[in-house]
């Protein structure tokens, strides 16, 4: 399946802004199961610099700098995005195949194995998720008895977040406190990511942030409206012998079709799509615009 | 008379000076002797010299929350600590190899990763490491050498070996005050240098200085160092300023630099320079709010791209932060024989990590004996003396250990050897920890011969730190061939600052300076008139009439802007809680409290430039004037009071402003006009633009003139009773008497002509053009005439008119510098 997809990030200021330097992650990447087929970025006022790099994690970087005066900086990004859902269904068969326990994977996950160093700097406090408390420890617990299937229990994990947590914008933002949105039962997607990625990482388990785009469907007979998208969040898990298998606690679902990966990291922060510095006293404020497409 | 060393007992197993059979080692005999001549009040007077040189050379210590006041003196002790040449060469070659292997590490975790790849470093001790900054991966790939600066801490432990403690590869402080020491030691204690030959320091010092020039990426002739300092608040900033003169780099903050097409810049009054390398005292987090932390207002952002695209190179690299982690030490023996093949050559403090099972079982097992040490130095307390716990902290200590065991470390707790030291007039034995640099060229790490010696301040201090007060000493390795003194030690020439090299930051907070100085004294100068007036406090037969206090208390409402203020008549009638308000409440914007605020920020900014006694007559005006605010029910007499020595003690650091500023003075001058322009403008409108009866308008007249300290001025100069149209020419337009507005902006003009982008401009720059037109409308008045018809009541609307007018091109000149001068975007 290939996507058209369109992600407007924005900030508004309420000062005039004449310099500012700005990170935009707005570039999907390329994994075993989706190629980046083609990309255009266009900012407004135009970039009088634009820096590419790829960061620790792999992700593509467009470092801008806007030296116009405005109150309104607008980055868009066009991709268009092969998904190979062949491969994915494989990768999730040969997940949900693999019996390896939970007990097994923390038993790896402690020893000094050299294979999966990369992997493990998943495991440890990130800047969004500091630390858990013994409430988010004891709620994933339940799910993770030693003997279980790792896949299985990680399954349940997104499961009980679907069924346990409303979905709810407006109560939380991006520095709303894991703890808050599992004492409140509420929150959306990043929320959901982070409290799952929290309650891996306490158990001793690698888990890490995946952001990208989840086409959303029309009620029948009803015409789809242009950037009525968003973009989405969900979590990752390190499963010994299967690799990262992703999954989308909002929706319940294991990522396999109508999902796109934009990139990742340990939580929000390494992946935030649109970031900047300007020297202002003023309030700034955010704004997006997403639409996700299936070409046939 | 008995020996100065008489009753001195080693606390620990091994002291400095004295063998176990209390014999003087060999290396010490010279100065021992030396010590023992002098006796225990030549070293007290001696003491009290090195006192006097440090402070006269402003050396300060910064201490956080100090309520003795935020500069704390430096202290160093008359007794040096003396390492035997021979001893010495062992511990160089020992701290060549391990700044040699912390740079094969740091660029190894950075890049290819071999070391946790092949098992010698486990992956937690770094990925669970705060000072693991991912945007610093790659970065030194083609680098020959990453680390140019390290320092060690080393003491020495009971089997008479130097261990080393720490490692301090990020932004070590204290090679500053180490020179400064050495300075000192050499006026203060020169019979004890006839003694003993040691090292001298400044080859290591050339060491540096080669070090930034081989560093740098552009070959250029005058390549741009600078140094990166958090600012003036920070506990070494002294330090930052002493350092950056003796090396000759240029000291700055985040807000001078600018990152532009991926390379900094520095802000200076003439314009953009290119920044070619960099120390910096900003943590790595801090030094990019782009890319690291962005809540940080210490760094610049570009930085990381700059260092990316190698058009800046950095002293102390980027992730360097790394390295100082306690995690480190059990393997440090492994990273050795994995880089190159050898044994360490300097002992560490044992240390076990407790993410492995058997040495964190060991560790919980001995938490009462051991010191327990986060991997990092994260926000929270990070060092534990298991042996200082009650039984309830160890518990929650044990808690935190299981549940992050890889971000623990325990350490032996080790007594270090004792050093004489002199307390109260007696030489007794204290703890010492040894601070070493090195520094890399293209010839490998030099490392200096000598160092910063911390000593305990209780005999039984286990933790020296600047932070917990304590001494210093120099380091002195003796038994070298005969080398003279150090006595040529001094700051290099290009510190020397022209105009146009003062970075932005430093021009605005001088020009703020000027501005916010004036605001304190005239404001000042006003709440004393209202108050004297509302409280009848002069000394005259006839009260003055209501309507005149109340036409003065408006004037200072307008010219503070603390509205409503006296424009509100239910105010008007509580007049004297308003003029306390407006002169105390500092979180009123406008009150003289506030004003002294902002004052006290610009003064700040300037610290460097300042003399010690400009500093200490600040900070003991704001102490002064704070205590007046705090006391509540002080009688309107001693506000008063406090008003008339708070004038006076701004004028006395006014004056030691014009005597020690150089270049930047201009600078303040210019502040020093606008506001004193704005303020007239401001006072004149309020009390000479309305028409008053007869017998008010000479209160107001007279009121005005105190106010301006002007009123003899105006009796020698007119001869007469006080007329209207006299006080205006006089305050306005005689461009004779020097506190005239006419006078004001003509000297403005002229000053503005000496900034860099004026000087022999054909046409007026943007900032002069306001002062222009100002000055040629006020030129062209003509004053107002006597035959004028008077309305009660009614508002002289030409002159009020001008002078809005003039007030707003003032404030146009002022905001037109700050975008020429201090922000630089358009460049």
């Amino acid at each position: 399946m290939t996507y058209d997809i369109y992600h407007q990030s924005s900030f508004y200021y309420q000062q005039m802004v004449t310099f500012s330097h700005n990170l935009a992650r707005l570039k999907p990447r390329d994994t075993p199961f989706q190629k980046l087929e083609s990309w255009a970025l266009e900012v407004a006022p135009t970039a009088v610099m634009t820096e590419y790099f790829e960061d620790y994690f792999g992700n593509r970087i467009a470092h801008l700098l806007v030296r116009e005066a405005h109150t309104h900086l607008e980055v868009t990004a066009r991709s268009k995005v092969a998904v190979d859902t062949v491969a994915l269904e494989a990768h999730y068969a040969a997940a949900r195949a693999n019996v390896l326990s939970v007990a097994e994977a923390l038993l790896l996950f402690r020893s000094a194995d050299t294979s999966i160093i990369e992997v493990k700097q998943y495991l440890f406090s990130s800047a969004m998720i500091p630390g858990v408390s013994d409430a988010i420890r004891l709620f994933a617990l339940e799910s993770f008895t030693n003997q279980r299937p790792l896949f299985e229990a990680a399954s349940e994990l997104m499961e009980r977040i679907f069924e346990e947590f409303v979905f709810e914008s407006g109560f939380s933002d991006i520095s709303t406190p894991v703890e808050e949105v599992f004492e409140a039962r509420k929150g959306v997607c990043q929320d959901f990511a982070h409290l799952s990625i929290a309650a891996l990482r306490s158990l001793g388990f690698a888990a890490r942030y995946v952001s990208g785009y989840i086409e959303t469907l029309p009620p029948d007979g009803e015409k789809k409206l242009f950037g009525a998208d968003a973009s989405h969040a969900w979590f990752s898990v390190f499963i010994p012998g299967s690799g990262w298998v992703d999954f989308d606690p909002t929706n319940n679902l294991l990522p396999s079709s109508r999902h796109i990966v934009l990139g990742w990291g340990r939580d929000y922060a390494d992946v935030a799509p649109l970031q900047g510095v300007v020297r202002s006293s003023g309030a700034s404020s955010v704004g997006v615009k997403v639409d996700v497409r299936a070409l046939e | 008379m008995a020996s100065l060393f008489e009753g001195y007992e080693a606390l620990s197993r091994y002291d400095e000076m004295f063998d176990t059979a209390h014999a003087v080692r060999p290396h010490w005999q010279g100065v021992h002797r030396a010590l023992d001549t002098l006796g225990s009040d030549a070293l007290r007077a001696r003491q009290s010299d090195i006192d006097w040189r440090l402070e006269e050379n402003g050396v300060t210590y910064n201490v956080y929350n100090d309520p003795e006041g935020l500069n704390r003196p430096w202290r160093l002790d008359p007794v040096p600590l003396i390492i035997d040449a021979l001893e010495w060469q062992e511990i160089e070659a020992g701290l060549k190899q391990r700044a040699l292997l912390l740079d094969l590490l740091f660029k190894d975790l950075y890049g290819a990763q071999r070391v946790l790849k092949e098992g010698i470093v486990p992956p937690e001790v770094i990925f669970g490491h705060s000072g693991f900054i991912r945007s610093a991966f790659g970065l030194f790939d083609q680098a020959e050498a990453a680390l140019r600066i390290y320092a060690a801490d080393m003491a020495r432990g009971p089997d008479g070996k130097m261990w080393v403690i720490n490692d301090r590869t990020q932004a070590p402080s204290g090679l500053g005050y180490a020179i400064e020491n050495r300075l000192a030691m050499n006026g203060a204690m020169a019979e004890l240098l006839g003694e003993v030959n040691i090292h001298r320091i400044s080859g290591f010092l050339n060491a540096f200085e080669k070090m930034l020039s081989d560093l740098s990426p552009r070959r250029s002739d005058n390549p741009l160092h600078v140094l990166l300092s958090p600012g003036p608040y920070n506990e070494t900033y002294f330090e930052h300023a002493y350092l950056s003169s003796f090396l000759g780099l240029t000291l700055v903050q985040g807000q001078d630099l600018l990152g532009k097409d991926g390379r900094i810049y520095l802000r200076s009054l003439g314009g953009l320079r290119r920044v070619d390398t960099m120390l910096r005292r900003v943590d790595d987090s801090f030094c990019d709010p782009l890319e690291l932390r962005g809540d940080s207002r210490l760094g610049v952002a570009g930085l990381v791209q700059a260092v990316r695209e190698r058009t800046i190179a950095m002293a102390n690299p980027l992730g360097s932060g790394l390295l100082e982690n306690a995690g480190l030490n059990p393997f440090m023996s492994g990273v050795a024989k994995f880089f190159l093949g050898e044994e360490l050559r300097l002992p560490q403090i044992a240390t076990w990590w407790c993410g492995q099972r058997k040495e964190r079982d060991f560790v919980l097992e001995n938490l009462s004996n051991l010191i327990i040490k986060r991997i990092d130095r994260g926000e929270a307390q990070h060092t534990f003396i298991g042996a200082h716990l009650n039984k309830e902290e160890l518990s929650r200590l044990r808690a935190m250990i299981l549940e992050y065991p890889y971000r623990y470390t325990g350490q032996e707790q080790v007594t270090f050897s004792t050093t004489p030291t002199l307390v109260d007039g007696q030489i007794v034995p204290r703890k010492a920890i040894i601070r070493s640099f090195g520094v890399r060229s293209e010839e490998g790490y030099t490392i200096m011969p000598g160092g910063l010696v911390r000593v305990g301040m209780a005999n039984d201090s286990l933790l020296v730190s600047g932070q917990s007060g304590g001494g210093s000493k120099d380091l002195w390795i003796a038994g070298v061939p005969s080398v003279a003194p150090d006595h040529y030690l001094s700051p290099m020439a290009s510190s020397v600052e022209s105009l146009e090299h003062i970075p932005s930051l430093r021009a605005e907070n001088l020009f703020w300076l000027g501005r916010y100085l004036t605001r304190s004294i005239i404001t000042a100068r006003m709440i004393r008139t209202s108050l004297k007036l509302s409280a009848n406090l002069y000394r005259s037969e006839q009260r003055f009439s209501e309507s005149a206090q109340s036409a003065i208390n408006r004037a200072l409402t307008h010219l503070t802007m603390t509205y409503p203020g006296f424009l509100d008549a239910q105010i008007q009638r509580q007049s004297l809680g308003e003029i306390r308000s407006v002169a105390t409440d500092a979180k009123r914007l406008g009150s003289l409290a506030h004003t002294l605020k902002m004052l006290s920020n610009a003064n700040a900014g300037v610290k460097n430039l300042l003399t010690l006694e400009g500093w200490r007559i600040f900070d003991r005006l704001e102490r002064d004037y704070a205590l007046m605010g705090r006391a509540k029910n002080s009688s309107s007499r001693s506000l008063a009071n406090a008003l008339e020595q708070l004038v006076t003690q701004l004028m006395a650091y006014r004056q030691l402003i014009e005597e020690s500023l150089f270049e930047g003075l201009v600078l303040y001058r210019i502040g020093e006009r606008i506001e004193r322009g704005l303020l007239v403008v401001s006072k004149v409108r309020a009390l000479l633009c309305s028409n008053f009866e007869a017998q008010v308008q000479n209160e107001v007249l007279e009121n005005m003139l105190l106010s301006c300290e002007s009123l003899n001025a105006y009796r020698a100069h007119y001869k007469t009773v006080l007329r209207l149209e006299n006080v205006i020419e006089l305050m306005l337009l005689d461009i004779r008497f020097p506190k005239s507005l006419i006078f004001e902006l003509s000297e403005l003009q002229t000053l503005l002509q000496k900034l860099p982008k004026s000087r022999g401009a054909l046409y007026l720059s943007r900032y002069e053009e306001p002062i222009f037109s100002a000055f040629s409308r006020l030129r062209l008045y003509r004053g107002i005439k006597s035959t004028e018809p008077v309305k009660i009541g009614g508002v002289r609307q030409e002159l009020d008119t001008l002078l809005g007018e003039i007030g707003t091109l003032l404030a146009k000149c002022s905001n037109e510098l700050g975008k020429t001068y201090f922000s630089h975007y358009d460049e």
